[in-house]
């Protein structure tokens, strides 16, 4: 027997761990977090959309500030119209007209658990994944150390990921060029004309957190990820010259990750300086480089708020063309406008506001609770993809963001 | 592995120096000066810009799906 994932079936299981955890928090006396979220996003242009929904709800207790305990559950709705054979030729047929509707819905449910002592701490976790045309499981660890008077934070941590990806099989097509992209995800994982591929992932992470004045502390992280197996999207196709195929993505990628924060306290104002960069490479030769920019200001007790800036450069993958027919880049060819050379823009902001106990101390029935609210804008300038002759016309996107965190 | 083994214990070295007191710690122990405060609504907003970028990723393994369409 199968039994088949439902979002009322998820958000079910969840809300009832999450009872269970409460009631046993309460019992040993813990302290008990909790928090839903729900994230809207959406970009649109022409005729093609994107769009997702990604709602969320977090448990956490502590008991004796020794262990924690997580749970977790979150879903990413995700519909629009796209682009199922990119770069088709511009004269004859007009792709983006031509836009395929879409949509998917994702479960991921977590749980871990934390082991903390005077200095350091142990973290496992473990998440399960799972869509109409994928399905995950993946484990981490984090091991942390505090050392001079807790002003140095070391982070070890590991990640092993176990994917499948639903693909049309097609045992006779011997070359990627005669792969036919996959039409829906109707029958995946059961059907004699699906196939599931692997993918796997492993993570390698460091951090180093360190406060230097009382006012000014820094981190630095790096991180290697190795991913072997299938990585393209079995429903685009490419066009070739005289056919269209199946993106041939290679089945190989290592990913390298320097991250850099700092935060300055600016006294005068009562606020925070934040700046982020980050480096990214991976052997698919793709380049970025993000910097970050942030404000964040007490307004008055309980209000805070947030502004943040953020810019993003990437280059293309070495097999990205924007013309496989006349420009061929080996035996690989993707219709990812994510693997070509582009950029992007952010501004948004961040409102938080933590609502006042009463004179018994409490918020309600709650020993705390907050509200958050997030705006971005995002601009996108995708310097080199194309479909067919037009440039990509959803290059705006929005997303909002509303939380609530509840404390017990 | 002597590089490695120099880089950590220079790291070490340098954090050493660090003489911040436990009661200088009242604006670094403020949400806005820790690292990763940000909560659910900040990992929500990094997954849904990072999935729409070439160089998302590399700092977990949750499933991502396969960031299609």
């Amino acid at each position: 027997m199968q039994l088949s994932v439902t979002p009322a079936r998820s958000s079910a299981f969840v809300c009832g761990l999450a009872i269970v955890v409460v009631a046993w928090s309460s019992h040993v006396s813990a302290q008990v977090r909790a928090s839903t979220t729900a994230t809207y996003y959406r970009e649109s242009g022409a005729n093609l959309s994107h769009q997702a929904i990604t709602p969320s709800v977090r448990v956490s207790g502590v008991v004796r500030d020794v262990v924690s305990l997580r749970l977790g559950w979150d879903a990413d709705v995700v519909s629009g119209a796209s682009v199922a054979v990119v770069d088709a030729p511009g004269g004859e047929v007009d792709a983006i007209t031509s836009a395929t509707k879409w949509n998917d819905f994702r479960n991921n449910v977590t749980g871990g658990i934390g082991v903390r002592g005077e200095f350091t701490s142990l973290d496992v976790s473990y998440t399960w994944g799972r869509e109409s045309d994928y399905r995950s499981h993946s484990f981490t660890i984090t091991g942390r150390a505090e050392l001079f008077d807790r002003n140095t934070t070391l982070e070890l941590g590991y990640g092993r990921g176990f994917d499948q990806v639903c693909n049309l099989a097609q045992p006779r097509a011997q070359e990627p060029v005669d792969r036919q992209r996959l039409p829906s995800s109707d029958g995946c994982f059961d059907a004699d004309d699906r196939e599931s591929l692997d993918l796997s992932l492993q993570t390698f992470r460091g951090g180093w957190t360190q406060a230097w004045t009382p006012i000014f502390a820094t981190q630095l992280s790096v991180s290697a990820q190795v991913i072997n197996g299938f990585q393209g999207n079995p429903y685009r196709a490419v066009w070739l010259g005289r056919a269209a195929a199946q993106e041939n993505h290679p089945e190989n990628r290592v990913r390298y990750v320097g991250n850099l924060g700092a935060r300055l306290w600016v006294q005068p104002l009562r606020g925070a300086l934040q700046l982020g960069g980050r480096v990214y490479r991976d052997t698919w030769d793709v380049f970025s480089v993000t910097a970050e920019l942030a404000w964040e200001q007490r307004l008055w007790e309980g209000l805070s708020v947030r502004l943040r800036g953020r810019y993003y450069n990437q280059t293309g993958a070495h097999f990205f063309s924007d013309d496989y027919g006349r420009a061929p880049r080996g035996q690989y060819f993707t219709g990812d406008r994510e693997l070509s050379p582009m950029s992007s823009w952010l501004a948004g902001g961040r409102v938080r506001l933590d609502l006042p106990a009463g004179d018994d101390g409490k918020v309600g029935p709650f020993a705390a609770f907050a509200i958050v609210g997030v705006f971005d804008m995002l601009f996108y300038d995708f310097r080199e993809f194309r479909y067919g002759r037009r440039e990509v016309p959803n290059d705006k996107g929005m997303l909002a963001t509303l939380s609530l965190e509840a404390e017990f | 592995m002597s590089l490695r083994a120099f880089g950590v214990f220079g790291i070490l070295a340098l954090a050493a120096c660090s003489t911040v007191r436990p009661e200088e710690k009242e604006f670094l122990a403020q949400p806005s000066m820790t690292f990763g405060s940000g909560g659910e609504d900040a990992a929500q907003e990094d997954h849904v810009i990072s999935n729409r970028e070439g160089s998302y990723g590399g700092g977990g393994v949750s499933g991502g799906g396969c960031g299609c369409n």
